[in-house]
């Protein structure tokens, strides 16, 4: 199959086939998550389709006409880097929703899970294999909304709508940013294309010598860091360990906060090798992996212990893509990819584990547990297995990609030279000593050592196979990784590497590599580890009373208050705009108009009422206009309604003789058969509103009334008297078009006809559909009663 | 009809409709609408109403040249005035005559949807007072 066509199929399937999820739940009940696995199946299937042509031949890219004036398509570029996530996403999706068969209760609403799984994985792939970075940011999007409504999918606790509320703040306005960093790449480049950029060693000249680089690239880090919980926004990872376990494994620690590391490499060959990129990422990714790391210590919720890791292994690969320098942009590359992929095997399978935990024992506080070995065997082997490849013990695959990591930051630091030769390995180490510190504890704490309490259900026993499996077979795959690399290797690292690289990138990985520099710093964090989980409690309890006492030193904190503050101010100022009653917002209004029609005529210095004034008028005129006005009068005055209802009545009546006068005899027959009709409705509606309310008229309102209506009249007064006066027009008169047409056309001689039946004779149809429209809403009004009555 | 005239009373037809969309009571704010449209109309057929124009309905054969007669040259930047000096006025506008029996026909429905939203709204909470029913909920 052409690539290009698998990749679409791969991203669309998941958007359709969840479109059918209900119909097919209805056919299978239950047994809905073997068909959501399926799906992710086949879309596993159709992206390891595609992947020997890239593997063999380097990116493809196609593309579909989507909106051409504004030169985008939808496009698909398949490059090393995207056919990895794209196993990754779709494997763990596999993975991810055959174990939630178990985890998931069937008194669950179980279709919408599913659904909005599908939809997230469908968006993921969609959001790697995108070719221009306006669907990259569409599908980006969707990837955070999808995310949101899972970490909110128990919508009845008010943990999960703060988790998600804020994992969506954080991270879809984290794409804003990104997306503004598009755009400025877009000034620059003068394309959305991200292929053509990548295959045109010029334009990445010309975008590292312009001045919105820096602007462009901080923008873009935004974004990404926003959306893998890097730095300050690495708030909304721990808060969105709400949703269920299976989610937290898919979306928050192997697919979605990797969307930003992938963001990363996929613009590495556009912005690395600069100053910027080694201090922004680098810098970043380097804080971020030791601080998360040290903050891991204090959580007792098992799931918080690895949304913290997660923050901090997503450090490390952003700290290895910062590694750059000009004459070597790519030195951590490699290892960053390696260790992607390694961290999505170990840390899907601690989620599912912990998944497992939590759902046995109905807690998910790891001061409560301890000695769970006995009770769990198989559940213990698979956790230790995958803790101890985070931790970085041979031969699991953690171990390699440690090592690479420790290589690179040595290598980094050399070529910087001066401080950073000691400074960058020293902090690399110091990150490790803290992931071997927390790996220990998830260990120790949940498997060994003895049961604190008995709080803890009676009977613990192991689950069902349908989730030991999942959690088995990744945990198989670190070992299999681990021991034999060259096949993952040559796959789908190599590949990966010369996607972000450009070049054919040659990676050589092996268990044993000699007794190297390397080696040594890993032995040193083993021993640090070590000494430092014997201070482990210690260390948590002082981090614990430090937060106490400094209850503003905290990025949550300053969250809380913005977002607090934000809700505030804005039911303020809609208290303030939205005083309730109609009145204020029609005086507004009609301020607003008196004040625009009158300033213009004072500042051009026109005179409000215009000289020369001819008022002679023949008495019958003069006694039709009179009538008009006292039945006005007489409307607004009488109180009863049925008079005032009379008056009007007669007005209209009397307004058909003015414009027989204006010599418009069509509408002076309309006004008489539409001013019947008129009469009779509110005749009708009267007759079943009994006048019960009578306003009382203050003297303060009755004044104020009086002068705003006083100055509308007096506004339109000096609008009118000035209008007869002859405007010259600066256009001509389009009437002119139909007086000269309207026999030889429409072979109609009146002239309104005309225009109403053929001329304009969508707008007359517009006009019916209004009246449908209003017969419709009557009639729903009048059939529509509250239940009460 | 002599504009200025026109002019007087269609102004004190808007400033009382004004008032009366300013009172409380529901139904009153309807009455107060119709007169603000009938204002509207009138005001918009004057406008395409010209001293000794006739009917718009062509009696004779069509004449070439009837019409209204301009003599505008854009690309010069000489914009030709509607009614421009020495042409004579034969017909009232349609245009704004058609315009205007469009917008009568579409005031009759707004205003049958507000009096039944007025009869509804009296039927669900027992008043026409608009402060009144701010203050209801649900």
């Amino acid at each position: 199959m052409d690539p290009f066509i698998a990749i679409i199929l791969a991203v669309f399937l998941p958007f359709i086939l969840a479109g059918i999820l209900p119909a097919v739940e209805r056919l299978v009940k239950d047994k809905i998550g073997w068909y959501a696995s399926g799906v992710a199946f086949l879309s596993l299937l159709l992206v390891a389709v595609a992947a020997p042509e890239v593997i063999r031949g380097g990116a493809v890219q196609s593309s579909v006409q989507w909106i051409p004036s504004m030169g985008l398509n939808l496009s698909f570029y398949i490059d090393g880097l995207s056919i990895m996530f794209g196993i990754i996403v779709s494997g763990i999706g596999v993975i991810i929703m055959s174990y939630s068969n178990g985890y998931m209760s069937t008194k669950e609403d179980l279709s919408r899970y599913y659904r909005q799984l599908l939809l997230f994985m469908g968006s993921m792939l969609g959001m790697v294999f995108s070719a221009n970075v306006i669907q990259l940011f569409i599908f980006w999007e969707l990837t955070s909304i999808t995310s949101f409504m899972l970490i909110g999918y128990w919508r009845n606790r008010s943990l999960s709508v703060y988790g998600a509320t804020k994992s969506l703040i954080v991270t879809a306005g984290g794409g804003i940013f990104m997306l503004t960093g598009f755009l400025l790449l877009n000034i620059i480049t003068g394309t959305f294309d991200i292929g053509t950029i990548l295959q045109d060693p010029s334009i990445i000249t010309t975008i590292k010598g312009h001045d919105l680089f820096l602007p462009a690239l901080v923008l873009i880090l935004i974004g990404a860091a926003a959306k893998s919980a890097q730095g300050p926004f690495y708030i909304w990872l721990p808060n969105a360990m709400e949703a269920p376990t299976p989610v937290s494994a898919f979306l928050h620690s192997a697919t979605m906060v990797k969307a930003g590391i992938y963001l990363i490499a996929r613009v590495h060959p556009i912005f690395s090798g600069t100053d910027a990129w080694l201090v922004l990422v680098g810098g970043l990714g380097i804080i971020t992996m030791v601080a998360a790391g040290f903050l891991a210590f204090r959580q007792t919720d098992i799931k918080g212990l690895l949304a913290y890791s997660t923050i901090s292994q997503l450090g490390y690969m952003m700290a290895m893509y910062g590694y750059t320098t000009y004459q070597y942009p790519g030195i951590g590359v490699a290892s960053a990819t390696f260790h992607l992929l390694n961290h999505a095997t170990f840390k899907a399978c601690l989620f599912l584990v912990a998944g497992i935990v939590a759902h046995e024992t109905a807690t998910r506080d790891i001061r409560k547990m301890g000695g769970l070995r006995k009770e769990l065997p198989f559940t213990f082997i698979i956790g230790s297995i995958a803790a101890l490849s985070m931790a970085g013990i041979p031969p699991l695959n953690g171990f390699l990609s440690k090592e690479m990591f420790y290589e690179s930051s040595l290598e980094i630091g050399q070529l910087l030279g001066g401080p950073f030769a000691i400074l960058i390995p020293a902090a690399a180490v110091l990150g490790g000593v803290f992931t071997f510190a927390y790996s220990i504890k998830f260990i120790d704490g949940i498997f060994l050592g003895k049961r604190r309490n008995d709080e803890l259900p009676k009977h613990i026993h192991e689950p069902s196979m349908i989730m030991l499996i999942p959690p088995g077979f990744l945990a198989l795959l670190v070992i299999i990784i681990g021991l034999f690399p060259s096949a993952a290797v040559t796959y789908m690292i190599e590949p990966a590497t010369s996607g972000i690289l450009l070049e054919k990138a040659n990676v050589y990985v092996s268990l044993w590599h000699g007794f190297n520099a390397a080696l040594v710093m890993t032995i040193v964090t083993f021993i640090a580890g070590i000494a430092i989980y014997t201070r482990y409690d210690a260390i948590a309890a002082w981090q614990d009373s430090f937060n106490a006492r400094h209850t503003k030193i905290s990025i949550n904190y300053v969250y809380d208050s913005i977002v607090d503050g934000a809700k505030g101010k804005s039911s303020s100022f809609a208290a303030f705009m939205q005083p309730g009653p109609i009145k204020p917002y029609l005086v507004s209004l009609l301020v607003l108009f008196i004040v625009l029609g009158t300033i213009p005529l004072i500042l051009v210095g026109g005179l409000m009422i215009p000289p020369g004034l001819a008022f002679d008028i023949n008495i019958y005129e003069l006694i039709l206009l009179c009538l008009i006005v006292v039945s006005a009068v007489g409307a607004a005055v009488m109180g009863k309604y049925i008079y005032a209802v009379l008056a009007v009545s007669a007005m209209g009546y009397l307004v058909s003789l003015v414009f027989i006068n204006l010599k418009a005899p069509d509408l002076a027959m309309t006004q008489i058969l539409v001013e019947t009709l008129f009469t009779i409705i509110f005749l009708l509606v009267i007759v079943k509103v009994p006048q019960t309310f009578k306003e009382h008229l203050t003297r303060s309102v009755l004044v104020k009334d009086l002068l705003i209506s006083s100055a509308v009249f007096v506004t339109v007064l000096v609008l009118l008297l000035n209008a007869f006066q002859g405007i010259t027009s600066p256009f001509e008169s389009i009437s002119y078009y139909f007086i000269e047409n309207s026999v030889p056309l429409a072979k109609g001689h009146n002239m309104v006809n005309v225009i109403l039946v053929d001329f304009r004779g969508i707008d007359t149809l517009g006009e019916i559909v209004v009246i449908c429209l209003a017969g419709l809403g009557v009639y729903n009004l009048i059939k529509s009663r509250s239940d009460s009555k | 009809m002599n504009p200025t005239m026109l002019s007087i009373t269609i102004a004190l037809l808007f400033g009382i409709g004004t008032f009366m969309i300013l009172r409380r009571d529901m139904i009153k704010v309807a009455i107060g609408i119709t007169v603000l449209s009938h204002a509207t109309h009138m005001l918009i057929v004057t406008s395409g109403a010209f001293l000794g124009g006739k009917v718009p309905i062509i009696t004779s054969d069509h004449e070439s040249g009837s019409g209204i007669i301009f003599m505008d040259d854009i690309a010069a930047g000489v914009f030709a005035p509607i009614v421009p000096e020495g042409t004579e006025m034969i017909y009232s506008d349609p245009l704004v005559q058609a315009l205007t029996l469009t917008a009568i026909v579409i005031s009759l429905a707004t205003t049958a949807v507000l009096l039944i939203l007025a009869y509804r709204v009296y039927q669900e909470h027992g008043t026409t007072d608009l402060n009144e029913i701010r203050r209801l909920k649900g």
